[in-house]
This record gives C-alpha cells, sequence and structure tokens, in this order.
C-alpha cells in the first residue's frame, strides 16, 4: 500500500511530504496494519501546531500534532523522516 | 473517510441538522468542543482601562520539557528568579519580559488578557522540533534540528508572535481557518515585528520587517521565515522550498492544508501594514500600530471577518482616531487597495 503523509502548518508555514510502500518496508506495512483512519478526531485549531495529511491507498485523515499518538504517530514520523 | 477542517459554521450546522448522517453529526459536536475549549473565554469589548500611573507586573513562569512532549513540564525559572544558566530558559523569559513591556508601554495592555494573566512557556519541547506554538493557555517552543532550524526562543519576533495569539484569542478571538485565520497569523507577525522595533528602538523605515530572523541555521539560503514587506522573498532552498507567501490578492492561494493557508495568505495583510506604517513613517507602533491594535481589540470584529471586513474595520479606526480625511487614514486605505483589498 502506498502512504503519504504531508505536514503542513507551525510556525514556519513550512510544507513536509513523505510518501512510502509498505510492500518495500515490513516496518510501515506492521504500522499500517494498526493504524484506523476513521477513529482519528478532526484536529483543533491550536495556532502553529502541525497538521498531517495521511493517505493511505486512498483512505485519508487530516490529524492534528496534538492528537498524534500510538501507531498513527509512527507511521507519520517514519514516513516523514528525521524531523517530521 | 475524509476529515476536512471545516469551518465552524458549517460544524454548527452538522451538529445539530437531525436529516445529517449521526457519525457526522457526533464528529462535528466533537470539533466544536475541541476549538471552544480551545478559545477559551471570549472577551466582549475592550478591557475597562487601568488607572495610567499604575505600573503593571510581568508574572512568567518558564518550564523545561526535558525533550519529552508532555506540558507544562518541570517549572525551572520563576518571576524574579535569578537566571538559570541554560541560555534556551533564560532567554525566554527575557523575550517575555520584553513583550510584556512592549504592550505596556506602546497600548497599556496589561499582559495577554488585558488583565495580567501570568505567562508561562515550555522550552526544550520534544526532540529537533522545529516549532513553537500558543496552545490556548501557555508558549511552546522547541530547540529546533540544528540543520535547518535554530532554537525557536532565539528571535524575540517569534515569542511576540506567540504571545499575540493569546491577545487575539482574548480578543477578537479569529478563527484559525482561511481568511480570519490569515487575519490572526497576521496580527501575530505584525505585532511580533513591532515588538522588536521597539525594543531595537527602529523606525519604520529602519526595521527589516522580517519574521524569523536569525532562526534559519547556517547553510539554509533564506534570511529569514517571512518578510512582511516583500512576501515569497525570505528564502528560496532546496531543502525548504521557496517561500509560498503572496503579497496581493491577485496571487490569493486556496488549499484546505495548512487551515486554509493561514501561514500563507498571511503575507497579504502583512503588506497591507507594511505599506501603512511605511508610508506615515516613525515607529511603526505609534500610528499604523495603534490602529490594527485598537481594530483587533476593540470588540467590533466578527471572529470570522474576512481581508475586506478586517481592511474596513481598519479604516474605521483610523477615521475615528485621525478623522476622515487624515494622512493616516488615507496611509490605512491605500495600503489595503495596494495589495488588491478592495474598500
Ligand atoms: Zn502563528
Amino acid at each position: 500500500m502506498k502512504v503519504t503523509v504531508i505536514r503542513s502548518g507551525g510556525f514556519a508555514g513550512v510544507q513536509r511530504r513523505g510518501e512510502s510502500d509498505s510492500g518495500k518496508d515490513p516496518l510501515l506495512a506492521r504500522l499500517v496494519d494498526r493504524v484506523d483512519l476513521t477513529s482519528v478526531p478532526p484536529p483543533g485549531r491550536i495556532p502553529d501546531q502541525f497538521l498531517y495529511d495521511i493517505d493511505i491507498d486512498g483512505d485519508t485523515a487530516t490529524v492534528g500534532e496534538a492528537q498524534l499518538n500510538g501507531p498513527l504517530r509512527e507511521l507519520v514520523h517514519h514516513v516523514l523522516g528525521r524531523a517530521g | 473517510m475524509r476529515c476536512t477542517i471545516v469551518p465552524p459554521h458549517m460544524l454548527e450546522h452538522v451538529a445539530h441538522d437531525p436529516a445529517a448522517d449521526p457519525a457526522l453529526r457526533a464528529m462535528a459536536r466533537r470539533s466544536l468542543v475541541l476549538s471552544a475549549a480551545q478559545r477559551v473565554e471570549r472577551r466582549v469589548g475592550p478591557v475597562a482601562p487601568s488607572p495610567p500611573t499604575e505600573d503593571f507586573v510581568p508574572k512568567r513562569t518558564i518550564n523545561d520539557a526535558a525533550n519529552q512532549e508532555t506540558l507544562p513540564g518541570r517549572t525551572v525559572r520563576a518571576e524574579g528568579a535569578p537566571a538559570t544558566g541554560d541560555r534556551v530558559v533564560d532567554q525566554a523569559y527575557e523575550w517575555l519580559g520584553v513583550t510584556f513591556d512592549f504592550f505596556e508601554a506602546a497600548y497599556r495592555r496589561d499582559s495577554i488578557d488585558g488583565a495580567g494573566l501570568p505567562m508561562i512557556s515550555t522550552v526544550h519541547y520534544g526532540r529537533d522540533y522545529d516549532n513553537a506554538f500558543w496552545n490556548g493557555e501557555q508558549m511552546v517552543y522547541g530547540d529546533g534540528d540544528g540543520v535547518l532550524f535554530t532554537a525557536f526562543t532565539g528571535p524575540l519576533d517569534v515569542t511576540g508572535h506567540e504571545l499575540t495569539h493569546g491577545v487575539t484569542q482574548y480578543t477578537a478571538a479569529l478563527e484559525y481557518f482561511g481568511q480570519s485565520g490569515a487575519l490572526n497569523e497576521s496580527a501575530s507577525d505584525v505585532f511580533g515585528s513591532l515588538i522588536k522595533q521597539w525594543h531595537l528602538g527602529q523606525t519604520a523605515d529602519q526595521a527589516d520587517w522580517l519574521i524569523g530572523q536569525g532562526l534559519l541555521a547556517e547553510g539554509v539560503n533564506g534570511v529569514a521565515l517571512r518578510s512582511m514587506k516583500e512576501p515569497g522573498t525570505a528564502y528560496d532552498d532546496p531543502r525548504l522550498g521557496k517561500d509560498p507567501q503572496p503579497g496581493h490578492m491577485d496571487d490569493y492561494v486556496d488549499t484546505y492544508r495548512d487551515n486554509g493557508g493561514v501561514h500563507i495568505n498571511s503575507g497579504i495583510p502583512n503588506r497591507a501594514f507594511h505599506l501603512a506604517a511605511t508610508t506615515l513613517g516613525g515607529n511603526a507602533w505609534e500610528k499604523a500600530g495603534r490602529v490594527w491594535y485598537d481594530t483587533l481589540t476593540g470588540g467590533k470584529l466578527s471572529p470570522t471577518i474576512d481581508f475586506a471586513g478586517f481592511a474596513a474595520a481598519t479604516v474605521a479606526t483610523a477615521t475615528g482616531l485621525y478623522g476622515a480625511d487624515a494622512a493616516e487614514t488615507t496611509a490605512v486605505r491605500n495600503a489595503w487597495t495596494g495589495v488588491g483589498v478592495s474598500l
């Protein structure tokens, strides 16, 4: 499965994008199995917080950094890499 | 399922529409509760003015998150305590003091809420954390990754920007989405820059009008994160990309990301402020700053106001302060038409 994460917002407003294929990335495949995008709460409007647009094979969600926990958090940082 | 960012009036509609899908209705309600909690309490109208001789006193607390992402962290410096020797902690403490003094000296404002609210900051937040934010109750600062960004406690205007989000929350409560969100962002840049100018004793023509100067690490191709004078020119780097800010309505960016481009389209009202301030000359916080401050805190703005509505409100404020035909009012009017916002 193709996983795309786009980070927007933050004080700097600098957008970051990461993409990975779970077919070639066993760690990502395990994370995808543990993530349920339908259960994430909508992002609150916190000034300058990071927002993450997550796309797993066409299933999408927008998550605020304050709500980013557990396997979804691991997935986001794994796909975005360092300082994501 | 798509969980996009929806303006609150639409959420209200969905939350109370009996015909709406029950799951959607529940989600809309959850979202409303969240954003209402973050807004805390909106003050209706300006705070009663304090006696002009009263000396306001800051109440600062600096907490250390010790590279975790848990708030508020351990208190390492309270008001009046001596320097800790941790440069990041002491810088955060100093800049809170300067920001507090600015609002007192320029506008007779007593702290974030106008009523002496304690100022709380958490530093050393996260690891390689490239951000600072206001969470509705306090300021939070990362140390930066050292490769692209230095510590966010470094530049004074970052603290001014974050603290002004608190001022906006307690006054106009501009909804952090779309044009009202870009105005919220712009207010933080405007007063962030004015605090720096006041601290350095610079007039409008001496100021750099940059936001986050000093925040980009060595080797990054850029001068700052935003330019109020020339939006879109602050950086152009292979790792960061190019500064995406427009300086005119012709280049307004429609996007759902970043709460509808709040950090992008803020370039337009930022440049309007720069035009007004440089046309008037002198200390920018005295005239242009006064017009913007009175507009933001005057209790007359709708939380979902757009650029045109805010522009008209600044012209009304200038008219009230200086008169309809005054140079100040003309400068404000021309500033908005100069960025393509019609009045
Ligand atoms: Zn901001």
